[in-house]
């Protein structure tokens, strides 16, 4: 075995960094579509409509009370059936075919989404209101008042626990491999199966998610001292 | 009330009244804040409202730029009767939100807490409404902060973050904010109040340099001395009502008046 390893790990090198990049490039997809789905939902919880309340309360609390592998696969099999059917109802079946990509990146999407919506509306209520109440007393439109007040506002707030999910959410995507997508831990799976190097392969996917959330956390911390510019001590 | 006022009138004033306020009643809840109170800003002039705390001050000016929306009443403010809807009670239930962006462009204020954008630096701060409601461009506005920054004498620290600043300086701060957008009227709701002791002089000297000016004002304020010193119209607030009006020196001369300013003065 120990003639074999190094053997092993050059010969699967060039899967695991491609298994890699897919994990970073379906990490930042959902990454995005969760934040947005955050601002959404935060909006949503704060709107003074009841209606829209009630399903933004609805979706943060349904997705995180369920453990996030069940909700990927329950997600992946009911998502493609549903879509399946809402094909065929348009007489589209077989039209679109939807990816394991595609389906990674939405079901982590939505479960960030859930998350992220309770930074964001935590965030957002720690506007001190006079802030906002200035925006309004000077007649800004909704939308300067939401991007030129509301957003730099609560991002100091929010950014501890954006990068948090970040993390988790680098992590979560090794979840993803119980649909047999070909990210990073189910090409791990399979080298350490093949080769039998258990040990080495998953001691090597440690390290890699190991540096990228190394990474990531040194990203977020400037990103944090760029948002705090008006603060004067580190909190 | 308005014409004991006429002799306040400074010369540029020739239009209409920067505001005038018919009959406004404003509730929190059961509580009934404001009763009945009519008001008249002539422009070019400066008025006060003063009063004992929890009299209704705040809540009339705020009434000013709609922060609070009266229940009944008109209100007409720089030459614009306000668009309330209105239930067929007659009560105001609505706002016309163009309107009132229009308005508030018109109408600006200076706030007890200061309220500036901490994320924006003093100069940001200052340009800020005058681009995006103004729809100024950059150089221009920054023309014009620059020129009121200097006015009020924080023109240094025109790249520091408002959390850098004592009190006093960020009120000077809010205070070019509200004149960079050249409003109509000023609202000054207690701009002193926040302020430490040793602080509230230059916030002061800020303030009756734009009377002086011939700016129409409105003020909130505790500073007896001051508002008698700086108001052409002083306007005594009790319990939701006007309970005494008129200039400086007639209210001061007046022993039903002053048996109400006695505890406040």
């Amino acid at each position: 075995m120990t003639s074999m390893t190094p053997e092993g790990l050059i010969d699967w090198a060039g899967p695991i960094l491609s298994g890699a990049l897919t994990t970073v490039q379906i990490a930042v997809l959902a990454y995005a579509i969760g934040l947005l789905l955050g601002l959404l939902g935060a909006g949503a919880k704060l709107s003074p409509w009841a209606p829209l309340r009630g399903l933004a309360t609805a979706y943060s609390t349904l997705i995180r009370a369920v453990p996030e592998l069940l909700l990927i696969l329950l997600l992946y099999y009911a998502g493609a059936q549903a879509l399946d059917a809402l094909l065929a109802y348009l007489g589209m079946a077989g039209a679109v075919q939807i990816t394991g990509f595609a389906t990674a990146v939405g079901v982590l999407a939505f479960v960030q989404g859930a998350y992220m919506t309770e930074v964001f509306r935590g965030a957002i209520l720690a506007i001190p209101s006079g802030q906002l109440e200035a925006a309004d007393a000077f007649g800004f439109s909704r939308w300067d008042r939401f991007h030129r007040i509301v957003l730099p506002g609560m991002l100091p707030n929010a950014l501890p626990g954006m990068s948090n999910l970040w993390l988790i959410l680098i992590k979560d995507t090794a979840l993803i491999s119980v649909i047999g997508f070909n990210e990073l831990f189910f090409t791990i799976q399979q080298a350490a199966a093949s080769s039998r190097a258990y040990f080495l392969f998953y001691a090597a996917a440690g390290v890699i998610y190991l540096l990228m959330t190394l990474s990531s956390t040194a990203l977020f911390a400037r990103l944090e001292r760029y948002v705090r510019r008006g603060q004067p001590t580190e909190a | 009330m308005t014409s004991s006022l006429q002799h306040a009138f400074r010369p540029r004033s020739s239009t209409a009244p920067a505001v005038v306020a018919n009959q406004l009643i404003k509730h929190f809840g059961d509580l009934e804040v404001l009763k009945g109170v009519s008001l008249d800003v002539p422009e070019g002039t400066v008025t006060s409202i003063i009063g004992a705390s929890g009299s209704g001050k705040s809540t009339l000016l705020r009434c000013m730029n709609l922060l609070e929306r009266p229940d009944q009443g008109e209100l007409a403010i720089a030459d614009e009767a306000i668009r309330f809807d209105r239930n067929p009670q007659g009560d105001i239930i609505g706002l016309d939100r163009r309107q009132l962006q229009r308005l508030r462009a018109k109408v600006t204020m200076v706030f007890q807490q200061f309220n500036l954008w901490p994320h924006l630096t003093v100069l940001g701060n200052v340009i800020e409404a005058p681009m995006r409601v103004k729809k100024l461009s950059r150089k221009r506005a920054t023309a014009l902060g620059e020129h009121y920054l200097e006015r009020v004498g924080m023109a240094d620290r025109r790249d520091a973050y408002p959390a850098f600043l004592s009190g006093g300086q960020q009120q000077r701060v809010a205070i070019a904010r509200a004149l960079a957008m050249e409003p109509r009227l000023l609202l000054f709701d207690e701009p002193t109040s926040a302020l430490d002791p040793e602080r509230v002089n230059e916030v002061l000297g800020v303030i009756r340099g734009l009377a002086d000016e011939g700016r129409t004002m409105l003020l909130v304020t505790h500073e007896m001395h001051f508002a008698r010193e700086v108001s052409d119209q002083l306007v005594y607030l009790d319990q939701g009502n006007i309970a005494c009006s008129g200039t400086p020196e007639e209210v001061f001369a007046d022993p039903r008046c002053r048996q109400f300013m006695a505890p406040a003065a």
